[in-house]
């Protein structure tokens, strides 16, 4: 951007634009995987003559992440492209909670609290979600869920919390 | 030939037994009707059914899971003419001219259609497989590590040539998922590998919990962006008359017929499957009608053309994963985790060693198209009323069933806690573009690469030209490179961009 003078400013308004935001984040955050990876592999031992060690292949993938990251996102700075779509909050987060709860919840409660407990936190994740239907299918799926895994898939499923079993 | 009877014969008597047809049945019910709620695509359904089918033995798992696969495609489309939200990038051609006949009254006709021409579809592909597999598996014998590792390198750049979108992101995709499938123990040194001292990391990130996070959490978290309940147009009127007339079945009877050639071959290509199968039939409807201008208006051909495409090319992408064992889309990627749960590893060695079992599963394709067809018609009416569940009550379910099941997998909730990551994870991709299917299919391939680039080093010393002076090698490479050459070659990147905005226009 070193050119004349005269017309740095212009230029540099435009260079200091990234061109392809989606493009620019998403290929560093690929960088930033593959990074993330050659540490975590970066005790596995390498080629030991001509056989593979177990850190071979990892590394070698990770490279190649790495490269393609970075070509990803080089383009994503120089060609335009679109912007950064507009992430919403409300549906990402109560879902997650509501499988956090369940991962949690699952070994000490049981399948029948646990279900009807996280289907009524994902249901927050809807600001159109009218609560009087929603108990009820809640309660149904709980009741089909706990009659198909156990019994008709027979999956050793824990039902009722621990303390009730005792 | 002989031994194509014989080989039918033994798997029809697998497939016919009273318990194999109750799966096959119920599989194809289960899969149609979760494939059938709307923004819910066939991966996204096979990866939340795979659980509930780990209970059974291998052989009636496979067969209920093939069940599932193309019930789950029937109720996309069913979901495309009728809503017009496909649920599946397979079905979005066929919602084209399926709605716009739908909303003339001709829903019966156009769901009809579908069904005879994905049955017709269905019978070829079958015969196919049953045809091809045993040369195949035969030449899949011939293989070594060398081969196998060219294989799959050509399988693996097929899939990001024939995805849509950009062919560099579609890479990046693959060697992210080639990357995660190096989390655990090493295959031959057992050493732990990225695994953090977490025990249920140690045998590596679980196929299913990536899938389900990917496909599974990551659609719920995007459509409820979306607003789910503004862009839903269901057709209100009751469906009638499901029969097609006698004009109809001629004007359609050879647009099935391309459909299922198209098909078929674009489906025993790697990375090609039921998606590009059915752009490209429509396409070339479009291209070879006397009447162009009529498609996307309704014309019953840009219905059959499609449904029977994709069908045909479900059906026979089973082939190279039952001969060569390597999975040319995501869905097979899916096959591939459920048969190595059953302890199966697919190859050419199951179809020697255990022919009921592939047998019986080709077999049990054909008896599952026919029950499509029998059964699905008559229940138009139960999976129109499920298309009227609103979604605000149909997310929570879905989550909670994926939950259950994916813990039901290990008895871990550690897994369920990953599979929640990677839900945001694909979330997060899907907002930058990057397309999942590639990374599942990485994924699966990972551990296969590995040990067959190992090998093959071994056995040549240290030597990497050993790729490029094997014959058979160097053609797979070949063929590779120059399809990576022309992918990315301006000319041809136009055209291929032309076959995806079809569906746009």
């Amino acid at each position: 951007m070193s050119d004349t003078p005269s017309h740095a400013p212009v230029k540099s308004v435009r260079s200091s634009r990234i061109r392809g935001p989606q493009d620019f984040v998403g290929g560093l955050a690929l960088v930033a995987i593959a990074l993330f990876a050659l540490w975590a592999s970066s005790d596995l031992q390498g080629m030991r003559g001509f056989s593979f060690g177990a850190g071979t292949a990892p590394r070698m993938f990770a490279f190649l992440l790495l490269f393609l990251g970075a070509a990803v996102s080089l383009i994503g700075l120089l060609t335009d492209g679109p912007g950064l779509s507009t992430f919403h909050w409300r549906g990402p987060f109560f879902v997650s909670v509501a499988i956090l709860a369940f991962a949690v919840a699952i070994r000490p409660l049981g399948l029948v609290i646990t279900a009807f407990a996280c289907f009524l936190i994902a249901a927050l994740g809807t600001p159109e979600t009218r609560w009087k239907e929603t108990m009820i299918v809640g309660a149904c799926l709980t009741l089909g869920c706990s009659l198909l895994f156990p019994y008709a898939l027979g999956l050793p499923l824990q039902m009722f919390p621990r303390f009730m079993i005792q | 030939m002989a031994d194509l009877f014989s080989n039918l014969a033994l798997g029809f008597g697998v497939a016919l037994t009273p318990i194999n047809l109750l799966l096959c049945l119920v599989g194809a019910l289960v899969g149609t009707l979760v494939g059938v709620l709307p923004g819910i695509g066939t991966i996204a359904t096979v990866a939340m059914l795979l659980p509930i089918t780990f209970g059974l033995p291998p052989v009636g798992a496979l067969i209920m899971l093939a069940g599932i696969y193309y019930g789950a495609q029937y109720g996309g489309s069913t979901t495309s003419i009728l809503v017009n939200i496909p649920g599946e990038a397979g079905s979005v051609v066929t919602a084209l001219d399926g709605f716009q006949m739908a909303k003339q009254g001709r829903a019966g006709p156009a769901l009809a259609i579908a069904a005879i021409g994905s049955f017709f579809a269905g019978c070829v592909a079958t015969v196919l497989i049953a045809v091809l597999g045993a040369p195949l598996t035969k030449l899949a014998l011939a293989f070594g590590p060398a081969e196998y590792f060219s294989l799959m390198v050509l399988g693996l750049i097929f899939a990001v040539v024939l995805a849509k979108g950009s062919v560099l992101k579609a890479i990046a995709m693959i060697v992210f998922g080639l990357l995660l499938s190096m989390v655990g123990s090493d295959i031959e040194t057992g050493a732990s590998r990225m695994a953090f001292n977490i025990p249920e990391l140690a045998d590596g990130l679980g196929f299913a919990t990536v899938a389900m996070g990917l496909f599974g959490f990551a659609e719920i978290i995007r459509n409820l962006d979306a607003g789910s309940e503004s862009d839903r147009e269901l057709v209100q009127q009751k469906v009638t008359g499901l029969m097609p007339t006698a004009k109809d079945l001629r004007d359609s009877a050879p647009a099935i017929m391309r459909g299922t050639v198209l098909g078929s071959i674009l489906g025993i290509l790697p990375g090609g499957g039921a998606v590009i199968a059915s752009f490209a039939a429509y396409t070339l409807e479009k291209k070879i009608s006397k009447h162009p201008e009529r498609f996307g208006r309704g014309a019953i051909q840009g219905v059959a053309a499609p449904e029977s495409a994709n069908n045909a090319a479900a059906q026979t992408s089973f082939i190279p994963l039952l001969t060569l064992g390597i999975p040319p889309n995501a869905v097979m990627a899916l096959m591939v985790g459920a048969m190595t749960i059953h302890g199966i590893v697919p190859g050419p060695q199951v179809m020697q060693k255990q022919p009921e079992l592939v047998w019986g599963m080709i077999a049990s394709m054909w008896v599952g198209n026919l029950m499509l067809l029998v059964i699905n018609l008559p229940l138009v009416g139960i999976w129109v009323r499920l298309l009227r569940v609103p979604y605000r009550l149909m997310f929570p379910c879905i989550v909670i069933f994926c939950a259950i099941g994916i813990y039901s997998v290990n008895n871990a909730p550690v897994d369920v806690v990953l599979a929640g990551a990677f839900g945001l994870v694909g979330y997060w991709l899907i907002k930058h573009d990057f397309e999942p299917a590639p990374l599942l299919l990485g994924m699966v391939l990972g551990p296969l690469m590995e040990e067959n680039l190992r090998r093959a080093l071994l056995i040549s010393r240290g030597d990497w030209s050993v790729f490029l002076t094997r014959p058979l090698s160097a053609v797979l490479m070949a063929i590779a490179a120059f399809l990576l050459v022309l992918a990315i070659l301006p000319s041809l990147r136009k055209k291929r961009d032309e076959v995806f905005v079809e569906s746009e226009n």
